[in-house]
């Protein structure tokens, strides 16, 4: 089987994936990342969105050795040394989740969708949401959440 | 933290852990040396099973077991009973119950019916396999719309139910609703189609089994909503063995809304080949197999009939249903088209009279099974729709329509002819409140603004009256820990709602103890005796007033050891503000110190252990709650491309004694964004020829995005706790999906009102709305 290095979460891993092995499932089961999420079998949940060199992707649709030799960050290393991330914070205050089964794909697009427009309308952030299904929160609170933790993150 | 107060909106427990990527939920559940089990589907809606040819499958390296129907048969497996509390019909009609084994016995009866079940060493060989189990099929024909299914002739799902027919069911007084409409001035009908939907929560279901030879015994991870009753099912109707050899655990759930309740064919069929194998097995649907292998819900035809005096005054409604189940009863199917939805007819209205009457019919679809609201919000829909139209038909104001016939405060208490007992609130101010939220005065300029862009703009107010469900019990167990934790079990279940934070916040509140001090635990047939479970917006209503009455026993004991302690008798202990006193005297104890002392064997009076506050306390509820409020929409359409923008929404909510409003809001919106998706975009939708589920993935099933749902203004009115259990609450989960559909359709409906659009069946799509308005020219 064909070996793979890549950076996840600051740390450089190794191993060994078949050839249509997904980079989620890497993640799941070799790295046992469990908080990326598979919600679905077509692209259309983002419960799975992770960031590839810096950019959010759905790794149930990236293969595991595409991301070799790329930089990954996944829910597991968004917070930093024990702070939740601004945007992790807002969706506490802001009861932006329920069951939390998309939030981890949810934060890590919302965390992108700001890092690409820092100060976002309520339509764009709405708009910015489409690849990310929630069936508990009527998106209300995610989106108040991500206008709140924009302005965090502008400072 | 401090000690928490109801009314608090605490911020959730549970959520840390969800936003850091630690949630357990099945799929992060691995247990040493597990196969992986793949659910062979069947992909005819109806035919018959000549042969089952497993040998390729088999000869595939890796692949450990092909479970098949004769292997069910060899070991006499029996089959997962209804549990539907509507067992009765006209003239003592007995529910007709086809037997629902794992696998499809001879027949299969709609597409995504298990057939078989593989098990390999890996997720992907089980998968490869299962596409070499070759299937023999003889196709028969197939019917999927329940009114078909009823006609003489129509295919036959079970040679022994004549029609199709499980029940034909009635609630209400036909004759005094007959001679009601005889007398009326005016009697309005409407054809109401409620459209199949499925709940479709992010989380597909799985599940992991291990057996235990040495103690001959199971343990199953399942997601589901419902530990007890799936287990007693599982394990006493299909294996055959004694429920406590079945340990079962719901770990973190992502998300139900009814679809995990029931007793679903995989975890049997794991845990068999579990067994058989000597190794954990672990199942997870994909996607598109949960469109095919989930319950559906709602899909009901119905004739609504109105009968009102000349002033407007409603004197009887009369509503005749036909309500599709699927190919079988599955866990409580029958009950959503006939009890579901009879008991809230009319909605909060004033009635003389009322007749219920529908037709469960079987058909070569997938079961349904409750989904939020599970009848509710079908008769909902039902009484809005046909008030509007009456309204229309009849020259009157929608608003003045509906104030004239709500229930007025002073009539409450009341039992309405569909014999609910609706104790207590006030219709007329949550209406009134609604209105004066969505700024009615303001509507005018909206209008003129959205002609301006050549868009069309319509406003409706639905007010909703709906009732809590679910099973009538639930336990609360509160157990001291030394090191200073309180453990606190409960049986009903969160899959989302905030059980962790709200079910602590009232334990802690009323101890007068930090909230930080409690842990909460949830779905383990191990840690509550019984457990009812989600559903029927039960949770607050049975399983808080559980933790309620299991403080107050703590207390009761409290003051046994505070007496002891101060020397005195109980009966003149008082506890107030997190401490125990005896008046008059400067004897005083905090709930802390007294748990404390509690562990000192030196301090106990006698009859009473070391850790002797623990309780486990069962609540019974005895008459269900009666959640009501009132929504209002205001939408803009394009006549151009049928587009419908809803433009405002506002919801007023009588749900009792609010204990967390933050968590109670996220219910509503919740709930609101599936009765808005309901009604403009998701349907399940089955080919009429092939019983082919059309909308079979998220590609085709249109489930509602950030872009598609508005900002909504939400208050609660809080005047009217209910007595019939001790927090004062009426239950707030499904409440959301009630009001919804029909204030949304009833607006679109009036911003289309020049165009004579008497009707647009559900969903409300933009091909259909342009074709409603080019067909009408």
């Amino acid at each position: 089987m064909p070996e793979l290095t890549m950076t996840v979460n600051g740390k450089q891993v190794t191993g060994s994936v078949e050839g249509r092995t997904l980079l989620v499932q890497f993640l799941r089961d070799s790295l046992a990342l469990t908080g990326t999420h598979v919600g679905c079998d077509t692209s259309q949940c983002g419960a799975c969105v992770v960031h590839v060199d810096g950019k959010p992707v759905k790794s149930c649709t990236m293969l595991a050795l595409q991301a070799d030799g790329r930089d990954v960050l996944t829910i597991e290393g968004l917070a930093k040394g024990g702070e939740l991330h601004p945007m992790q914070e807002a969706f506490r205050e802001n009861h932006g989740l329920q069951c939390g089964f998309c939030t981890p794909g949810m934060v890590m697009a919302s965390v992108a969708l700001v890092q690409e427009n820092p100060d976002p309308s309520e339509e764009e952030v709405r708009h910015g949401l489409e690849g990310n299904l929630c069936r508990c929160t009527g998106y209300q609170n995610i989106v108040k959440s991500i206008l709140s933790a924009a302005k965090v993150m502008r400072g | 933290m401090s000690v928490p107060e109801i009314g608090q909106s605490l911020p959730r427990t549970e959520d840390e852990r969800f936003l850091t990527g630690q949630g357990n939920y099945i799929d992060d559940i691995n247990l040493d040396g597990q196969a992986h089990a793949v659910v062979v589907r069947s992909t005819h809606a109806h035919a018959r099973i000549n042969a089952i040819d497993v040998a390729q499958a088999l000869a595939l390296d890796g692949v450990l077991l092909v479970v098949t129907p004769d292997d069910w048969k060899k070991e006499g497996f029996g089959p997962m009973p209804t549990k539907t509390a509507i067992r009765k019909g006209k003239n003592d009609m007995d529910l007709a119950e086809p037997p629902r084994h794992c696998l499809a016995m001879d027949k299969v009866r709609y597409v995504g019916e298990p057939v078989a079940l593989v098990v390999a060493e890996t997720a992907a060989i089980a998968i490869e396999a299962a596409e070499l189990v070759d299937i023999d099929y003889v196709s028969l024909d197939v019917v999927v719309d329940p009114k078909k299914a009823l006609i003489d002739g129509a295919p036959q799902l079970w040679d022994d139910i004549a029609n199709n027919l499980c029940l034909d069911f009635e609630l209400g007084d036909a004759a005094a609703t007959q001679a009601a409409f005889d007398k009326a001035d005016h009697v309005v009908t409407l054809e109401v189609f409620n459209n199949r939907v499925t709940a479709v929560p992010i989380e597909p279901r799985g599940a992991v089994a291990s057996y235990s030879p040495e103690t001959d015994s199971y343990l199953l991870y399942n997601a589901t909503q419902n530990v007890h009753a799936n287990r007693d099912t599982f394990a006493e109707s299909v294996l055959g063995i004694e429920k406590e050899k079945l340990h079962h655990i719901a770990p973190d759930v992502g998300g139900g809304f009814g679809v995990k309740n029931g007793a679903y064919p995989e975890p049997p069929l794991i845990l068999y080949a579990s067994k058989r194998l000597g190794r954990a097995v672990k199942w997870i649907n994909t996607r598109s197999e949960s469109f095919v292998g989930d319950t559906h819900g709602r899909g009901q035809d119905s004739t609504v009939e109105l009968a009102l005096n000349k002033d407007g005054k409603f004197i009887a409604l009369r509503t005749t249903t036909i309500g599709a189940i699927g190919a079988f009863c599955w866990t409580v199917g029958p009950f959503t088209p006939t009890g579901g939805s009879a008991r809230t007819q009319g909605g909060p209205y004033g009635f003389e009279a009322m007749y219920y009457q529908a037709k469960a019919v079987f058909t070569n679809t997938h079961p349904m099974d409750p989904y939020r609201g599970a009848g509710r919000p079908e008769g909902s829909f039902q009484i809005e729709r046909v008030v509007e139209k009456a309204a229309r038909e009849l020259g009157f104001d929608p608003v003045e329509l509906r104030r004239l016939n709500l229930i007025p405060r002073d009539a409450l208490p009341l039992k309405t002819p569909m014999g609910l007992d609706v104790d207590c609130g006030d219709f007329p101010e949550v209406f009134e409140r609604t209105l004066k939220l969505s700024d009615r005065a303001g509507f005018d300029a909206r209008l003129a603004a959205s002609r301006e862009k050549r868009l069309r703009r319509g406003f409706a107010i639905a007010p909703y009256l709906e009732c809590t469900g679910g099973g009538p019990k639930e336990f609360a167990g509160v157990t001291f820990v030394e090191n200073g934790t309180v453990d606190l079990a409960v049986g009903s279940q969160s899959t989302g709602m905030g059980h962790e934070t709200a079910m602590p916040q009232i334990l802690a509140a009323n101890l007068g103890l930090p909230f930080d001090d409690i842990r909460y635990h949830q779905a383990d047939t191990d840690k509550t005796p019984i457990g009812g479970g989600h559903g029927g917006s039960r949770n607050l209503e049975v399983g808080g007033s559980a933790v309620l009455q299991a403080a107050g026993e703590v207390i009761e004991k409290g003051k046994v050891l505070a007496a002891h302690i101060f020397e005195t008798t109980p009966e003149k202990i008082t506890f107030e503000d997190g401490a125990f006193a005896e008046p008059g005297t400067n004897h005083s104890m905090t709930m802390r110190e007294i748990i404390d002392a509690s562990f000192d064997p030196l301090t106990l009076p006698d009859g009473m252990e070391p850790g002797g506050l623990n309780v486990g306390s069962t609540f019974e509820r005895g008459i269900i709650s009666v959640p009501n409020g009132c929504h209002a929409a205001e939408v803009e359409v394009d006549p151009e491309t049928g587009k419908i923008n809803i433009d405002g929404y506002w919801v007023v909510d009588d749900f009792g004694t609010i204990i967390n409003p933050m968590l109670a809001d996220g219910q509503v919106m919740g709930g609101v964004a599936q009765g808005i998706g309901q009604a403009l975009m998701e349907e399940a939708y089955y080919e009429e020829d092939t019983g082919q589920l059309v909308t079979g993935s998220l590609i085709d099933y249109a489930l509602p995005r950030a872009d598609d749902i508005p900002n909504m203004v939400l208050a609660f009115y809080e005047d009217a706790p209910t007595a019939k259990n001790p927090l004062g609450v009426k239950g707030a989960g499904e409440a959301g999906c009630c009001g919804a559909p029909p204030a949304v359709v009833n607006a679109v409906l009036d911003a289309l009102k020049d165009y004579g659009i008497e009707n647009i069946s559900m969903p409300l799509t933009p091909e259909k709305v342009w074709r409603a308005i080019h067909a009408k020219g």
